[in-house]
């Protein structure tokens, strides 16, 4: 618990909280200013949009302990706001809400446009509200109201604030506060159990959700290839970020895979099946895993064949990778990066055979951390850029 | 939908920031305006053992014209740009840009180095400061380093930063008055990560040219002598010169198998070439 000082409402207010609460929660639990809304949790649908040294930001992403010494301005704040007061009449005129749950935050984001955009038509109006979702209205009456003051308040000669009332650098929010930080008790980190594998996990067939093809090629002859999949502790050793949790036989494979997309890391554990059809020179691994920690569970398969380039001297590796993510990891996605992170992954994995069978001291060819690329769960990392994406296709690229 | 704990930290300067962030061996992460980290967090999706928090630091916060270039530090937000509260040598170039990442509210908070920092392919900055021709400064407590925001990008999500650095300034170049600006991106909705942006920066006078496609879920594709995009040379009227078919080929190289995808990518860079203006 830190001690946050700052003021709601022109009020001044010492609250104690932990560094994770949110501006949002802060306001609503502490201070009983519940007319701050919550929808998503993560800057997307504006429904917490308030007040931050006047300007609006979106107080779900916001952490109350970064805005020590700033001007918070809830709702509650704002009963006797002029623009505030014009936009309510006008929003009961024009029937702007119907259910009240984004009014709150559509109230601050208007009151800004009204503000800064003087000769906004509806596009304008439309785009400036584009950040904050309403689920029963279709816009149509905010629109209307937002233009009728924006109209109003042209018509009454009211000289615009183009920067809506900002004049210093830097997030708004900040820069307001002493120095220092929470006290540095170590945050509390649950340890997470490792699965008791006293259960034996079943693993079934099934169809994933996602394919991706990728190719590379090495200067080996298909049968030495072939042999190097065929030893599952060699081959473990060539995919980053992946170690074997039990003597593996040849048909099954206790393992861990750690992942990393960005600042985004995650551990799967789980089981392998593997197959092979030496006659065709190809297999297939099927394998589950989960992360205890974002409690997800993947399903993954990684399909190969090998095909004979250069009358036998050389090897094209064709794998098919498919996955199916669920838990929380699997509400998230772009799957977008997952192409890029496994064209990279892929190329480290092909660069690490090619050494390993050139003769490198095993130990050293999986060296390179966690960007794990598994028989596993190569699958999971993918998921994980997946999951992650969604966090953000509702805004622009923003820090 | 609530982070996990985390301990927080607000150094007292720049050094201060560098000193944590080198002591926590990986396990702190850096939060300037948090428009890309508060997500992550609340999703735990990143779950830090310590949050350096930087917003404060008046260093960081400097916007000053020296030598002919624009020197942004990280802590520049995109509404700072957005209304002018920094100076411009780019002719409007970059308020156009920032006036159309996400929405107001978290333009409000969220910083250009921030954005850099977390090298969302999607993100606006990346494509748009290649086709400027922008470079950026890293610092740690070993020093500092520039280099081209090209070289800084290295893959989805994945900068040049090293452990115990972070993104210090942003150095943009003056635009020439000869130099036409376009840029162009597709979002399925307003304010979302784009699918697909283009930048064009072209100089008839100089006939030189910085063409961007970005988005692509990677690195974008930078391509800074890009006469062979127009019929092998950069004159006046390059707008019908601009030849697509050159873009797809740039497309399949950078493994864009998907041709609905590349259309998107090339049309999006025709609009940037069409719309490009003085």
């Amino acid at each position: 618990m830190t001690t946050v000082a700052l003021q709601v409402n022109r009020r001044a207010v010492e609250v104690s909280a932990e560094p994770r609460t949110s501006l949002a929660d802060f306001v609503r639990d502490k201070l009983d200013l519940t007319g701050t809304h919550l929808g998503c949790e993560h800057g997307v649908c504006g429904a917490c949009t308030v007040l931050l040294d006047g300007v609006p930001a979106r107080s779900c992403i916001t952490y109350a302990v970064t805005c020590a010494g700033a001007d918070i301005t809830t709702i509650e704040g704002l009963d006797e706001d002029e623009v505030t007061t014009e936009l309510r009449a006008a929003f009961t005129r024009e029937h702007a809400l119907q259910c009240g749950y984004c009014t709150p935050g559509m109230l601050v984001s208007a009151r800004d446009l009204v503000l800064r955009l003087p000769d906004a038509d509806e596009r304008r109006i439309r785009v400036g509200l584009s950040g904050n979702l309403c689920r029963c209205t279709g816009y149509v009456g905010i629109v209307r109201a937002v233009q009728s003051v924006i109209e109003a308040r042209r018509a009454r000669n009211i000289a615009p604030l183009a920067d809506g009332g900002r004049t210093s650098l830097g997030p708004a929010g900040s820069g307001r506060a002493m120095f220092g930080g929470d006290e540095p008790e170590p945050a509390p980190r649950v340890s997470v159990p490792a699965s008791d594998g006293a259960a034996p996990v079943r693993i079934s067939d099934f169809v994933p959700a996602t394919v991706l093809d990728q190719s590379f090629t090495l200067p080996h002859a298909p049968t030495k290839v072939l042999a190097m999949f065929d030893d599952i502790a060699d081959i473990a050793s060539c995919l980053p970020g992946v170690s074997l949790t039990a003597p593996p036989t040849p048909e099954r494979v206790e393992g861990m895979i750690s992942v990393k997309l960005g600042p985004i890391a995650a551990s799967f554990e789980g089981v392998a099946r593997v197959e092979r059809d030496p006659a065709t020179l190809s297999g297939r691994i099927v394998g589950v895993g989960t992360d205890q920690r974002s409690r997800s569970a993947t399903q993954g398969e990684i399909r190969y064949r090998l095909l004979p380039l250069e009358g036998g001297a050389a090897t094209a590796v064709e794998l098919s990778i498919g996955y199916t993510l669920t838990g929380m990891l699997a509400q998230v996605g772009r799957s977008g990066l997952v192409r890029d992170l496994a064209k990279r992954l892929v190329a480290e994995f092909a660069g690490n055979l090619d050494r390993h069978m050139a003769g490198a001291p095993s130990g050293q060819v999986a060296a390179a951390e966690l960007s794990g690329w598994s028989i596993v769960s190569d699958v999971s990392r993918a998921g994980l850029a997946r999951m992650f994406g969604r966090a953000f296709t509702g805004k622009g690229g923003a820090e | 939908m609530k982070p996990a704990p985390f301990s927080y930290e607000r150094p007292r300067d720049l050094d201060a920031a560098l000193s944590m962030l080198a002591a926590s061996r990986g396990s702190a992460k850096i939060i300037a305006g948090g428009q890309s980290l508060g997500p992550m967090l609340n999703l735990r999706l990143v779950q830090p053992e310590l949050i350096v928090d930087i917003s404060g630091l008046a260093e960081l916060k400097r916007a000053e014209v020296s030598r002919g270039e624009l020197v942004l530090g990280a802590l520049i937000t995109h509404a700072d740009i957005e209304d002018g509260r920094t100076a411009d040598v780019t002719r409007g170039a970059m308020r156009g840009v920032a006036a159309n990442i996400a929405y107001r509210a978290v333009r409000n908070r969220g910083t250009i180095g921030g954005s850099l920092s977390h090298a969302d392919p999607a993100a606006d900055w990346i494509s748009s400061l290649a086709a400027l021709g922008a470079r950026v400064t890293l610092r740690s407590l070993a020093g500092a380093r520039t280099m081209a925001i090209e070289a800084f990008v290295v893959g989805a999500l994945e900068s040049a930063l090293h452990a115990g650095e972070i993104v210090e300034a942003i150095h943009v170049p003056s635009r020439a008055a000869s130099a036409h600006w376009g840029y162009a991106k597709s979002c399925r909705k307003t304010g979302e990560f784009a699918h697909a942006i283009g930048a064009v920066l072209i100089d008839p006078v100089a006939a030189s040219a910085r063409v961007v496609i970005g988005a692509i879920d990677t690195t974008p594709i930078v391509v800074t002598d890009a006469a062979e995009l127009f019929g092998g040379r950069i004159v006046a009227d390059y707008k019908q010169r601009f030849d697509a078919r050159v873009a797809d080929d740039l497309l399949t190289k950078a493994g864009i198998d998907d041709a609905a995808q590349r259309h998107i990518h090339v049309r999006v860079l025709k609009r940037a070439v069409l719309e490009a203006t003085a």
